[in-house]
Formats: C-alpha cells, sequence, structure tokens
C-alpha cells in the first residue's frame, strides 16, 4: 500500500488512538504532524517513539476549538512539511457527564471540539488538498454515533453530528479528489490515559460489582479481547493509502463485533 | 379526544410543520404551551379555534436554549395548565452554506436552533415527566439525518446529532416510562427549492422518487405525531421513523411512475 512520503495531521495524537495513529504512519514513511493541546508530554513521547525508528514527525500544538489557532497549527504543517496529504480529525472531548448534568456550558465546550473542531481542522486543510487535487480525510468517530452510549448523551449527540458531516463532505469533496471516511472503533484499550475532567463511567459500587461478576471477556467481545490503537490504526493506512481511492463517505464500524452482541 | 386534558409542548408553532401539529391537537384536544417566533400573530387562526374548543393555550416567546428560561417558563405553564405530557420539537433552521465556505456563527445558529434547544428542552420537560413517571417527547428531523443534502451540511449534522439524543434520552427517560421518538420526515412540495445543491441530484424529479408519486404533507407528519403522543404508542421507544412514502428507497429511475 502506499503512503510512503504522505504528510499526515493527526489531532489528539499524544495519547491513545492518534498516538497509535500517528506511529503506525510514521513507521509506513509518512511524514506525521502530532498535534495536542494543553500538555506536550505525550506528543514528545509519540515523538520520541517515531524518532527511534527513524520517522519523520514534528509536533504541533491548538485548541481546536478556536479556528485561528486551527488555522496557524494547519500553516506550521504546511510550512515545515509542504502540504497535507492526510487529516485524521482525532481530537475530542468526553466529559462522561450524566443526562442531567449536562447543561448549556457542556453542551457547547463538547460541540466546539468534537464537532465544529472536525468541520474546521477540514476546512483549514481543504486549500492545501485542493491544490493536489487529492487527499485523505479520516473522521474518528465511535459506535456511539449509532448506539447511544448511556454515559454521555453529549458525546454521543457530537458523534452522530460527525456522522453526517462525513456524508455531506464526501459530496463535496470528491469532485478535488478527496476522500472523507469515518471510523468508528468501539472499546479500545488506551492504557491509563484520560481527560482529566472526565469522569469515571461506573460509580465505584458499580466497578467493584462488576470486578466480581465472573463474566468472560467474550460475553462483550466476540474476539475474546477489546481493540488497540493498533487495530485503529491499520484501518487509517489502509484508507489512507493511494490504491484506497473509491471509498469514501462510508463508516467503518471497528469494534470486534461487540456492537452485534 | 385521545389527548383530552393532556399538555402539549411544541417548540416551533409558527412554521407549516407547527401550524399542522396545533390543528392536529385541537382535535385531540390537548390543551397547548406554543414557542411562537412571531408571538402568536402567525397563529391567529389555530389560537381562535383553540379558544373555540375551550383548550387553554399558553403562547411564548422564548430563548430555548437556555435551561433557566425553559424550565421557568414550564414551571409557570404548570401552574395554569399543569405539566406537559407531549413534548414536540418541530424548531427547523436551515442555513445554506458549503464545509468550504460556511462561517461559524452560521454553523453554530444551526446546531443550536436545531439540536441544543432539543436537548435543553429535553432535560427540562424530562424532569417533569420523571415526577409523573410517563410521558412522549417527539423529535421532527428530517431525512437529511441520513441522508446528505449537499446544500446545507450543518443542517443534517444537527440533524444528526438530535438522532442521537432521542436514542439516549430513551434510554435514561424509558427507566421513568417516558417514549422517546425521532420523525425523520420529508420530503414536502418545496423542499427541491429548499435544499436546492449543485452537488446532489436528490430532489431532481423528486416527487416521481417517491414510488407511489404523491408527496407528504405536514398533515401526514401531525397524524404521525399525533399517534405516537398517544397510549397506544406505548412499546414505540428510540426508534427513527422515516415519513417519507419510501422517497430515500429510490434507486431506478426509469421506474418512475409518472403521469
Amino acid at each position: 500500500m502506499s503512503i510512503k512520503g504522505k504528510i499526515a495531521l493527526v489531532t489528539g495524537a499524544g495519547t491513545g488512538i492518534g498516538k497509535g495513529v500517528a506511529i503506525e504512519l510514521a513507521r509506513r514513511g509518512v511524514k506525521v504532524a502530532i498535534h495536542y493541546n494543553q500538555s506536550d508530554a505525550g506528543a514528545l513521547h509519540t515523538k520520541q517513539q517515531i524518532d527511534e525508528f527513524g520517522g519523520e514527525a514534528m509536533i504541533v500544538q491548538a485548541n481546536v476549538s478556536n479556528k485561528p489557532e486551527i488555522e496557524r497549527m494547519v500553516s506550521e504543517v504546511n510550512e515545515f512539511f509542504g502540504g497535507i496529504d492526510i487529516l485524521v480529525n482525532n481530537a475530542a472531548l468526553q466529559l462522561n457527564y450524566g443526562f442531567f448534568e449536562h447543561d448549556e456550558h457542556s453542551f457547547d465546550r463538547m460541540m466546539s471540539i468534537n464537532l465544529k473542531g472536525y468541520w474546521q481542522c477540514m476546512q483549514a486543510a481543504l486549500p492545501y488538498m485542493k491544490q493536489k487535487q487529492s487527499g485523505r480525510i479520516i473522521n474518528m468517530s465511535s459506535v456511539h454515533s449509532k448506539r447511544p452510549t448511556d454515559f454521555d448523551v453529549v458525546y454521543a449527540m457530537t458523534k452522530g453530528g460527525i456522522r453526517m458531516l462525513g456524508r455531506e463532505a464526501a459530496i463535496e469533496l470528491a469532485p478535488f479528489g478527496i476522500t472523507v471516511n469515518t471510523i468508528e472503533p468501539g472499546h479500545i484499550d488506551v492504557g491509563k490515559q484520560s481527560a482529566r475532567e472526565s469522569k469515571p463511567i461506573m460509580s465505584p459500587e458499580d466497578l467493584e460489582k462488576s470486578k466480581k461478576s465472573k463474566s468472560s471477556i467474550h460475553e462483550k467481545f466476540p474476539l475474546g479481547r477489546v481493540g488497540t490503537p493498533f487495530d485503529v490504526a491499520q484501518l487509517v493506512c489502509f484508507i489512507a493509502s493511494d490504491e484506497n481511492e473509491f471509498m469514501t463517505g462510508t463508516s467503518i464500524r471497528l469494534d470486534g463485533a461487540s456492537m452485534l452482541l | 379526544m385521545i389527548l383530552q386534558n393532556k399538555v402539549v409542548f411544541l417548540t416551533d408553532a409558527d412554521n407549516e410543520t407547527g401550524r399542522a401539529i396545533v390543528r392536529k391537537m385541537i382535535e385531540a384536544g390537548a390543551h397547548m404551551i406554543l414557542n411562537s417566533p412571531s408571538g402568536g400573530r402567525s397563529l391567529s387562526n389555530e389560537l381562535s379555534r383553540m379558544s373555540e374548543a375551550g383548550l387553554q393555550a399558553i403562547v411564548v416567546q422564548i430563548d430555548l436554549c437556555k435551561s433557566a428560561v425553559v424550565a421557568e417558563m414550564l414551571q409557570l405553564a404548570e401552574q395554569k395548565i399543569g405539566a406537559v405530557d407531549v413534548f414536540i420539537h418541530n424548531s427547523k433552521f436551515i442555513h445554506r452554506a458549503s464545509i468550504e465556505a460556511c462561517e461559524e456563527d452560521d454553523f453554530m445558529s444551526s446546531l443550536s436552533d436545531n439540536a441544543k434547544s432539543a436537548f435543553i428542552c429535553t432535560q427540562a420537560v424530562g424532569k417533569q415527566m420523571m415526577q409523573k413517571q410517563t410521558g412522549k417527547i417527539i423529535y421532527v428531523s428530517s431525512i437529511h439525518a441520513e441522508k446528505p443534502t449537499g446544500s446545507a451540511f450543518a443542517f443534517s449534522a444537527s440533524k444528526g446529532a438530535v438522532k442521537m439524543l432521542s436514542k439516549e434520552a430513551a434510554l435514561v427517560l424509558g427507566r421513568f416510562g417516558i417514549s422517546v421518538n425521532t420523525i425523520e420526515f420529508g420530503p414536502v412540495e418545496g423542499d427541491n427549492e429548499l435544499f436546492q445543491s449543485s452537488l446532489s441530484t436528490l430532489y431532481n424529479d423528486y416527487e416521481y422518487k417517491v414510488p407511489n408519486a404523491i408527496l407528504g404533507t405536514h398533515e401526514d407528519l401531525a397524524e404521525l405525531i399525533l399517534f405516537l403522543s398517544s397510549d397506544d404508542a406505548r412499546y414505540i421507544n428510540g426508534a427513527d421513523i422515516r415519513l417519507d412514502g419510501g422517497f430515500l428507497l429510490h434507486y431506478m429511475n426509469f421506474k418512475m411512475k409518472r403521469p
């Protein structure tokens, strides 16, 4: 699959899925811009891992709920690498607030990052992709763009919005040779990392109960394991490859069939 | 009178959909809280019919995206006519703009009018309904929660968000006897102009893409809303009901039923 030499911007690449995607792209010869917002520790670690195998990477910072910052970030990537071929929209906020805990403020914050941020990163990357008459936009969504979370209504709403954003973008950007696809990961093991403000999905009591229950992992995950950032990265690399030029406007559920149970 | 003594809260009583819903609710005998951007001016016929039928109408003109404002209004309305039994979110704001050129403010307005208001109002009516352990919540969405418009991406993205709001609320509020559903409605006459697109051919010959070649009306929508508001629909929860006469199933142009 040919992706070697391409230029990618991966948002939220200091942790979790974004980190796995950035590293795998770099391992395959893609020049990767590693984005972070608040703390550079994760991004530095991602870059360090890429440097170790001789990959090419740079670090960019931006608050993706702020359009001028997005534009600055994208122009930094362009100046350093010379364009953007692949945009992986991945940076998202998941607060895990209960249905009645959310308010106007938390709604706006999550929508601004998760939905408006994805759209405005696309907007900012577009001129560079149009120039080359080719590009790959990959939006990281979630199984919760279709199946409710039961732990964060606004998170699911942002993902429902991304689903339609991807469909609209696919038909609008197709004339420029740009494809837009959505990945819907299920449970992915992202280690200990979680946003500083995120509440736990389970109460301590529920967590204790769940630990005591003897249910096998197969009850939730037919393959006997949860996903890893590496699993998601494989799909990103395939979608981003030159050979995969006809796939656009689609959403791919990547959950080891767990949503089918 | 299947909704006799029930209270229906409608988020946009002025638009065509809203007025059709009001007329249907009068037949069903419901009292209504009507949010009317025109302050009731667009509704004068409907309001006089309500008064003739002895039904109470509370006409308000509020910002549906502000929790405190919505909660205060509902509290006042509860004192006058009772707590909300049926909540219908039919707000619809279409801003035509491409992904490439859309301005941030226009995007946010679409999101607020179509999705944020649905969420804020659902929290508020949800609390009232939980007290009673019963209630119906209905979102009037669009076929564009599934099919891209090629002309108004902020509209379809916000309706995509409402689709998930409905499913989350169906779980969370469903545990309190409340049913939450979405109607994905369209096309009606004029939608070809509303969603005119240089990218999508969806609305070319749109009336013939409905297999029976008869477009739906706002009255069709009102009928379904009445059914979903009734006790007969007690097992329908978390559903997206496509109300389009089969329009989205269209595939072969040469098989269209033409006059």
